[in-house]
């Protein structure tokens, strides 16, 4: 791995891999402001493709199809990310793609693109468990960017104006903090000039974050979704946990394991599925992002199970606050947990993503290696500790499912 | 390893060819070398819903997941709290066609992980217990005082789950009305009804039915020596003189002389629908390799036909979401047009997506389509050679569903040399405009006119 700092600043790691075809380019963007109107930014990285001063949103479709160039754009909670994959041979051609919808898309016929945005979510939003886990995201993280999700976006997103788009397309373009990686059977040599031809002309800036704090939770919340004809009832329940700078990250990541996480040998696959017969899906999920995060736990089960399924968790969430994992238990969670990220790591993107996440959250893009010795060292008691620091505090919970059950689990009264 | 034949297909982006050992006994092992940290192990058996008839249908889906629960060796959860404790990734899954059972496990410093992985793996295949207490009692849907739930409970909240989902509920109407007779009819996860009741001895007996040595390919990808490996897998697969199975062959349906439309209703908000068309057998090379051409230029990505024509460019919003797919099935395979729409506009929604079938039937596909999608099938080949469990899947479904590995290479010989007009006319011999299958999911309220 090798990094090296582009002439405009931005600063950028080549991970070479000899004996694979396809090269991964990945560009953060650092999100430094809040968006005023909820889907601003989703529909930038939307409007990245309907067409530049050169290319109308068909050529440039085709232009990537044809040559089998995967460019997206993604927003997520604290950056804008954009993800090119191609074959080696093209990587001149798919950079200077990604570097004229960087700086010459047009933003015209916005407004019918804010249609498909809204036909795409009403269509999402079919789907039981997304309206469920829509409703969760909000009710973890009330007034915050975090928990806007496609409910809020329908609400907001005819109100946006070519000059919202306008204004936050100049932050990419002109500051926002940025990192560059890539990972791929090619040279420093080679890959040096083009990102300076393509990407040369980005600006990056230092500037203070201006979004706003994630407040605590002041009390437990309890949302419900009705869904008469629902056949499952969807489960979530979350509490807060802290940044992904946090030194718990890593004890956290463990309790993910230990919970949730690790397959068909965590604690509540084995509780509710295994022993229970309560559900086909039920895991958990430490999602820490740059201001805050959170830890959750989700089941899919028969409505008539809701109570059932809730008591199931709290036991599990006592447990794990209150007694100390086993030493088996332990080391089979590190190697578990440490086996896993060789299995995630198999691709070229996503390694220039984890490696990109690291270097960007401020973490280091040597992460990987200090995240994996602080697995190592995690003792049991950390875990209680950890545990009851964070998963004993205020949690959401959202239940979607037909009234009757509702009524029955005492959500409604 | 006297009495094995071994034969080597080329395989594209792989850095050795893939070798495949057949055994005396019919079992076959294959070998694909791929250089990293992680090896998988997988077992890949000739039997899913093409085996199963009203009486047990989804006893293929529900005997996979009995085969975690334990043998005369491990006992229920060894299997997956050894091999898990190690950064295992374990699996296992059920289709039409087939069911395969997976561990990619990192390789570690010895070849500690190797053995043990394979001898909990072949034990798994070998020997499953089935237990009556794990599999759980028969009961009756309607009882309310069912309390100890096991595994029955988990395929059907597995049920239960896919009901919810409106992609689904539109797609079993539309599988389930593509044919008359063929055994593809069924959904693959069975109904409540039949998981609730079945007994255990009609799984063991399936289970002594299928997984006999000439029905299952065992696939080992790695950066291991196969001289060492091989050996080593046919020793684990001790199949004790198990009689081989005679494969049953399936007259498959004609397809439907007629437009069939199927309307049904739901709790949704827009409308979901799918036309659907019987394809080619998948040994058929190169006729797969078209539809799946025709899939990839009508609907897959922003430039596609649909996308472009009734997305970008419509002067109306009618569509929300248009794709197509192309399922590969060794009695044949499914051409599917996926939409989601404003239930308002239905009617013209459907004349849209058949205009545009119209449209390719008569026009054919022009060179640029030609070429994006011989890129993109090329560029997909690397894809799947990037990570040991893709490999290990592409192999696994070339023996099992065309029974042969070389298809691979035909495929990719096929895709450099296919032209406008063999696309053209494949395209007219599966996509006939009046006999599409069409299933549509409304809202509830267009249900009462």
């Amino acid at each position: 791995m090798e990094r090296y700092t582009l002439k405009n600043g931005i600063k950028t790691i080549i991970k070479k891999n000899n004996n694979t075809p396809r090269t991964a380019v990945v560009l953060f963007s650092k999100l430094n402001k809040d968006e005023e109107k909820a889907g601003l930014y989703y529909l930038l990285t939307q409007m990245l493709f309907q067409g530049t001063k050169s290319r109308t949103s068909e050529e440039l479709a085709n232009e990537l199809d044809e040559n089998a160039i995967e460019l997206n754009v993604e927003k997520k909670a604290d950056y804008i990310r954009f993800k090119l994959l191609c074959l080696n041979e093209d990587i001149n051609q798919a950079l200077e793609i990604m570097q004229d919808i960087i700086e010459n898309s047009t933003f015209n016929d916005f407004e019918k693109e804010i249609e498909k945005i809204k036909g795409e979510f009403e269509a999402d939003l079919d789907s039981a468990k997304v309206k469920a886990q829509d409703e969760y995201y909000r009710t973890i993280f009330p007034n915050h960017a975090y928990g806007v999700g496609r409910n809020e976006i329908l609400k907001a997103i005819g109100s946006i104006t070519k000059e919202d788009l306008m204004s936050v397309y100049d932050d990419i373009k002109y500051s926002m903090q940025k990192n560059i990686v890539v990972v791929g059977d090619i040279d420093k040599e080679v890959i040096i000039p083009l990102l300076e031809n393509h990407l040369g002309d980005l600006k990056v800036s230092d500037e203070q974050s201006e979004r706003k704090e994630l407040e605590p939770l002041t009390e437990n919340v309890v949302s419900i979704v009705e869904k008469e004809d629902a056949n499952q009832a969807q489960i979530f329940q979350g509490w807060r946990v802290p940044s992904v700078l946090s030194e718990d990250y890593p004890v956290l990541s463990l309790i993910n394991t230990i919970m949730g996480a690790s397959g068909l040998s965590s604690r509540l696959f084995l509780e509710l599925r295994e022993k229970q017969g309560l559900a086909y899906t039920v895991r958990s999920v430490n999602e820490p992002m740059g201001l805050g995060g959170h830890f959750f736990v989700y089941i899919g089960t028969e409505p008539k199970n809701i109570q059932v399924s809730i008591n199931g968790f709290k036991k599990e969430m006592e447990k794990i606050m209150t007694e100390p994992v086993s030493d088996e238990e332990l080391e089979n969670a590190k190697n578990n947990a440490i086996g896993k990220r060789q299995f995630y790591y198999q691709t070229n993107l996503i390694e220039a993503l984890t490696i990109g996440y690291y270097e960007f959250s401020g973490l280091g893009y040597d992460f990987e290696e200090k995240l994996i010795n602080a697995i190592k060292l995690t003792t049991k008691e950390q875990i209680m500790a950890v545990a009851s620091k964070y998963l004993s505090n205020n949690n959401a919970l959202c239940v979607l499912a037909p009234k009757k059950y509702l009524e029955e689990a005492n959500l409604i009264k | 390893m006297n009495n094995i034949k071994k034969i080597q297909v080329e395989y594209p982006y792989l850095e050795k060819p893939v070798e495949i050992y057949e055994r005396e006994c019919g079992h076959k092992i294959v070998f694909a070398y791929k250089k990293g940290a992680l090896i998988n192990i997988s077992s890949w058996v000739k039997t899913g819903s093409i085996n199963e008839n009203d009486e047990n249908n989804g006893i293929s889906h529900f005997l996979e997941h009995l085969m975690f629960k334990g043998t005369s060796k491990h006992k229920a959860g060894e299997f997956d709290r050894i091999l898990e404790a190690r950064g295992a990734a374990v699996n296992a899954a059920t289709w039409k066609d087939y069911t395969f059972y997976y561990v990619t496990i990192p390789q570690g410093s010895d070849d500690r992980n190797f053995k043990d992985t394979l001898e909990l793996h072949s034990d798994m295949m070998l020997d499953p217990i089935v237990p009556e207490h794990e599999i759980g009692a028969p009961f009756d849907l309607n009882n309310p005082e069912i309390k100890t739930k096991r595994e029955r409970h988990v395929v059907i909240e597995e049920i239960k789950m896919r009901k919810d989902q409106p992609w689904t509920q539109v797609y079993n109407q539309l599988n389930k009305n593509m044919y008359t007779s063929h055994p593809y009819r069924r959904d693959v996860i069975g109904t409540e009804q039949i998981i609730s009741t079945i007994p255990r001895e009609s799984i063991l007996d399936y289970y002594k039915m299928h997984y006999t040595p000439n029905n299952i390919t065992t696939i080992i990808v790695g950066d291991l020596n196969p001289e060492e490996v091989i050996p080593m897998v046919a020793n684990a697969f001790d199949f004790k003189g198990r009689a081989n199975k005679q494969n049953e062959n399936y007259t498959i349906d004609k397809p439907t002389q007629e437009t069939k439309y199927i309307e049904s209703y739901s709790n949704i908000n827009t409308g979901f629908l799918m036309f659907g068309y019987l394809g080619a057998k998948a040994v058929d090379t190169k006729a797969s390799l078209v539809m799946e051409m025709l899939a990839l230029i009508l609907g897959q990505g922003q430039s596609s036909r649909l996308y472009q024509e009734l997305i970008e460019k419509a002067e109306k919003q009618i569509f929300n979401v248009v794709a197509t797919d192309y399922y590969h099935f060794r009695d044949g395979g499914n051409f599917m047009i996926e939409a989601n729409f404003k239930p308002d506009d239905k009617d013209e929604a459907i004349n849209l997506l058949k205009n545009q079938i119209k449209n390719l039937l008569e026009n054919g596909i022009t060179e640029q389509e030609l070429r994006k999608a011989k890129k993109k099938l090329k560029c997909s080949f690397a894809a799947n050679a990037e990570t040991v469990s893709e490999i290990a899947e592409t192999i696994g479904f070339y023996m099992t569903v065309c029974e042969k590995l070389e298809c691979v290479n035909e495929y990719v010989q096929i895709l450099e040399n296919i032209t406008l007009e063999e696309v053209k006319e494949i395209a007219n011999e599966y996509l006939d405009l009046n006999k599409a299958v069409i299933s549509v999911l409304m809202p509830e309220p267009y249900n009462r006119g």
